[in-house]
C-alpha cells in the first residue's frame, strides 16, 4: 500500500490509536500562536496552524539535554549514550521536515552524535502538506520545501472531507496498517489529490526575486555589503532568530553538580551565534564583535557555508526568524536586498 | 576523607525589604540539604541567635547611609567570601530611584521637615563600596540560581552571571512574546539567569536583574516605537531598578 485514505470524521480515532502506540506530539494553540505539545486530549490537536513558536527540534535536540552523569569520588562516569522511548511527531509541515533533514546531515557527519541519532531512531514523523501560505513571512517555495520531498514516514494531504496519506516507510506503514477505518486510496481519490496539487500551484509563488543559485553567488560577493550594517543596527541581539530556527544546532556543554558536591551531570544547552560572547576566545579576542557581523554570520550559515560543506541550503523557508523578530528584520527582505534582480 | 568543619554563613540586611532573605528561608527541603554543607550562624528571619564569627557573608540591600558604608566594610574584613544577594545589593535596585533627585529633595519627600536630621547618601550597590565575590541578581532572587551560586562558592568556582538577554531563556521556554501581545517588556536588554520567571507566569520583564553589559539601546528604542509604546513611559518602568546604574543608563538610553 502506497497511499491510504482517512475520513476526516475518523481523525480523532486515529489520534487515539497513535496515542496508544507511542508518545504523541502535535501542534496546538497557545495564546493566538501555536506550539508542539504532548497530546493529552485529541480534540486539542490543531492541524491548521502557522509554524509553531519553536520548531519540533525541541524533541530531537532538546533545549537542555543530559549527556551523562558522573561522580568525583570515587571517580565514575556513566556511558554517554542514552536510550529513549518511541515517539511520534504528528502534523509536521514540510518546511520543518526539511529542517529535520538538515539536522540529520549535521549530526551524522563524523563524529556522529549518538544522542541525536538515538532519539531520531525512535521518532516517527507524520507530516501534513500545506495547501495555502501560512503568512507573508514564509519563503518555502524559493527553498523548494513547500511540497513533500521525503524525510517523513507518513504525509497527510487534505483533499476535502478526507486525508490522503502517503506511506513513505515501513515505520509509517505500521501506523496505518490494520487500522480498520484507513483504506487504500481509490483511483478517484488519487485524481482528487492531483487536482488539489494543481490548485496549490496557483497559490504558491517564488518569494525571492532571484533563483537560489544567484542568491548563493550574491552571498559570495556581499560579505562587506551595507545590508549587514543596516540589519546590525536594528538587531537587539535577543537570539530569538536562532532559537526558533529549525536548522540552528549550536550548543554549549556544561557541568552541574548536585548539592552533595560529589555527583554531577554534564549537559548541553542551546547556544547562539547572536550572543555577545559567542565568538570571544581566551585573551579577549572577539571574531564577530558587532551585531552586524553576528547577523551576517547567521545568514551565511543558511545560504553559503552549508551549501559549500553539505551541498544543502539550511534555510527551510518556514519564516520563523522573521515572525519572531521584534525589530522586524525580515529574511525575505534581506535576501532580496542582496540579490535584487534575477539577471540571467 | 577527614570531615572538615562546615563553613559558617551569615546574612546581613541593609536598605531593602528583606524579601530575598525570605526567598532563601522559603527554599524548603533544599535548605535542609544545604545545612549538610554549611552552618548558618546569623539569619534574623529564621533564628534568634547571631554570631560574630563567619566565613561567608550574604549582603542584602543597597548602601544608603554613612553607617552602611562602615558596617559593610567591617563585614568585608571578617568574611572570606562576600555575596551580594538580590537587586538592591547587586545593582542598587529600587533604592536607586532616589538618585534621580538631589539628596535634600529626596529627604524632604520622605521625611518632610525632619529630613535634615537624617543621614543619607546616594544609593549604591555593594560593589561600589567593597569587593564582591559573588553576585546574585533579581528582585527577588531566583532560587535555582541561588543554589547554583552556593554550589559554586563551596567548590571555589566562579559563578558567571549570564550576559545575554532574558529573551534567550524566554524563547527556550516557548513563551508568546509580550510584544506580540502589545505589551512592553524589558527582557530584550535585561541580563538573563532567572529562566524568564516573570514571563513564564504571565507577567512582563521589569528589568530587575539590570542592564546587559552591551545593551542594544538604539534597537530597543526602535522596537518600542514600532509597537507604538512611548519610550519615555517605558523607560520610567525600566529605571525602577536601574537608576543607580545612572551613568550607564544615561549613556545608553538618553
Amino acid at each position: 500500500m502506497k497511499y491510504a485514505t482517512l475520513q476526516k470524521t475518523n481523525l480523532n480515532d486515529w489520534l487515539e490509536y497513535l496515542k496508544k502506540k507511542a508518545k504523541l506530539y502535535a501542534p496546538r494553540k497557545k495564546e493566538g500562536h501555536f506550539v508542539f505539545r504532548p497530546v493529552k486530549e485529541v480534540e486539542d490537536v490543531c492541524l491548521e496552524y502557522i509554524p509553531t513558536i519553536l520548531p519540533p527540534k525541541k524533541y530531537y535536540f532538546p533545549q537542555k539535554e543530559r549527556l551523562f552523569k558522573f561522580s568525583a569520588q570515587p571517580f565514575k562516569t556513566a556511558k554517554a549514550i542514552d536510550t529513549f522511548d518511541e515517539f511520534i511527531l504528528f502534523g509536521v509541515h514540510t518546511c520543518d521536515i526539511a529542517g529535520i533533514q538538515c539536522m540529520d546531515v549535521v549530526f551524522r557527519d563524523g563524529p556522529e552524535d549518538p544522542n541525536y541519532l538515538n532519539r531520531k531512531d525512535k521518532m516517527a514523523i507524520i507530516g501534513i502538506e500545506c495547501l495555502k501560505y501560512c503568512d507573508k513571512h514564509a519563503n518555502c517555495v524559493s527553498m523548494g520545501n513547500h511540497i513533500p520531498r521525503g524525510g517523513y514516514d507518513l504525509m497527510m494531504i487534505d483533499i476535502g472531507d478526507k486525508f490522503i496519506i502517503h506511506i513513505n516507510s515501513e515505520k509509517g506503514e505500521k501506523l496505518v496498517k490494520g487500522v480498520d477505518f484507513i483504506k487504500e486510496s481509490t483511483e478517484k481519490e488519487m485524481i482528487d489529490l492531483e487536482r488539489v496539487r494543481e490548485e496549490k500551484k496557483k497559490i504558491f509563488k517564488e518569494e525571492f526575486y532571484a533563483p537560489l543559485s544567484r542568491i548563493y553567488d550574491s552571498f559570495d560577493k556581499s560579505f562587506n555589503s551595507e545590508v549587514w550594517k543596516d540589519v546590525g543596527k536594528r538587531c537587539v541581539g535577543c537570539g530569538n532568530c536562532t532559537a526558533v530556527c529549525p536548522t540552528c544546532y549550536c550548543f554549549d556543554v556544561a557541568d552541574e553538580m548536585e548539592l552533595n558536591l560529589n555527583d554531577g551531570v554534564r549537559y548541553r544547552i542551546w547556544n547562539s551565534c547572536q550572543m555577545d560572547d559567542f565568538a570571544r576566545v581566551a585573551g579577549g579576542e572577539d571574531f564577530r564583535k558587532g551585531r552586524d557581523s553576528r547577523q551576517r554570520h547567521r545568514y551565511y550559515r543558511k545560504f553559503k557555508y552549508p551549501v559549500d560543506k553539505f551541498n544543502r541550503y539550511f534555510c527551510t523557508g518556514c519564516g520563523r526568524c522573521t515572525r519572531t523578530c521584534m525589530a522586524g528584520i525580515s529574511l525575505i527582505d534581506t535576501v532580496n536586498a542582496l540579490a535584487p534582480v534575477a539577471i540571467e | 576523607m577527614k570531615k572538615q568543619s562546615k563553613p559558617k554563613l551569615a546574612f546581613f540586611d541593609f536598605t531593602d525589604c528583606e524579601g530575598c532573605q525570605l526567598q532563601f528561608a522559603n527554599m524548603g527541603e533544599t535548605l535542609l540539604e544545604l545545612l549538610d554543607l554549611v552552618d548558618i550562624v546569623s539569619f534574623r528571619e529564621i533564628m534568634s541567635e547571631s554570631a560574630e564569627d563567619y566565613d561567608i557573608a550574604f549582603i542584602e540591600g543597597s548602601i544608603t547611609t554613612d553607617n552602611d558604608v562602615l558596617r559593610v566594610k567591617k563585614i568585608r574584613e571578617k568574611a572570606k567570601i562576600l555575596v551580594a544577594l538580590g537587586s538592591c545589593a547587586a545593582i542598587g535596585g529600587v533604592n536607586g530611584v532616589k538618585n534621580r533627585s538631589s539628596l535634600d529633595a529626596a529627604k524632604a519627600i520622605v521625611y518632610g521637615d525632619k529630613g535634615r536630621a537624617i543621614n543619607s547618601i546616594k544609593a549604591m550597590p555593594v560593589k561600589e563600596v567593597v569587593h564582591v565575590d559573588y553576585t546574585i541578581n533579581g528582585c527577588p532572587v531566583y532560587l535555582p540560581e541561588v543554589v547554583s551560586v552556593v554550589k559554586c562558592l563551596l567548590m571555589g568556582k566562579p559563578y558567571i552571571v549570564p550576559d545575554y538577554p532574558v529573551c534567550v531563556e524566554c524563547k527556550m521556554n516557548e513563551n508568546v512574546c509580550r510584544y506580540e501581545k502589545d505589551q512592553e517588556c524589558m527582557g530584550t536588554v535585561t541580563r538573563a539567569g532567572c529562566n524568564s520567571w516573570c514571563i513564564n507566569n504571565g507577567n512582563r520583564c521589569y528589568g530587575c536583574r539590570g542592564l546587559l553589559d552591551n545593551p542594544a539601546a538604539e534597537a530597543q528604542k526602535d522596537i518600542l516605537n514600532k509597537y507604538g509604546l512611548k519610550i519615555e513611559d517605558v523607560l520610567k518602568h525600566f529605571t525602577l531598578y536601574n537608576d543607580s546604574m545612572g551613568e550607564k543608563y544615561d549613556q545608553e538610553f538618553k
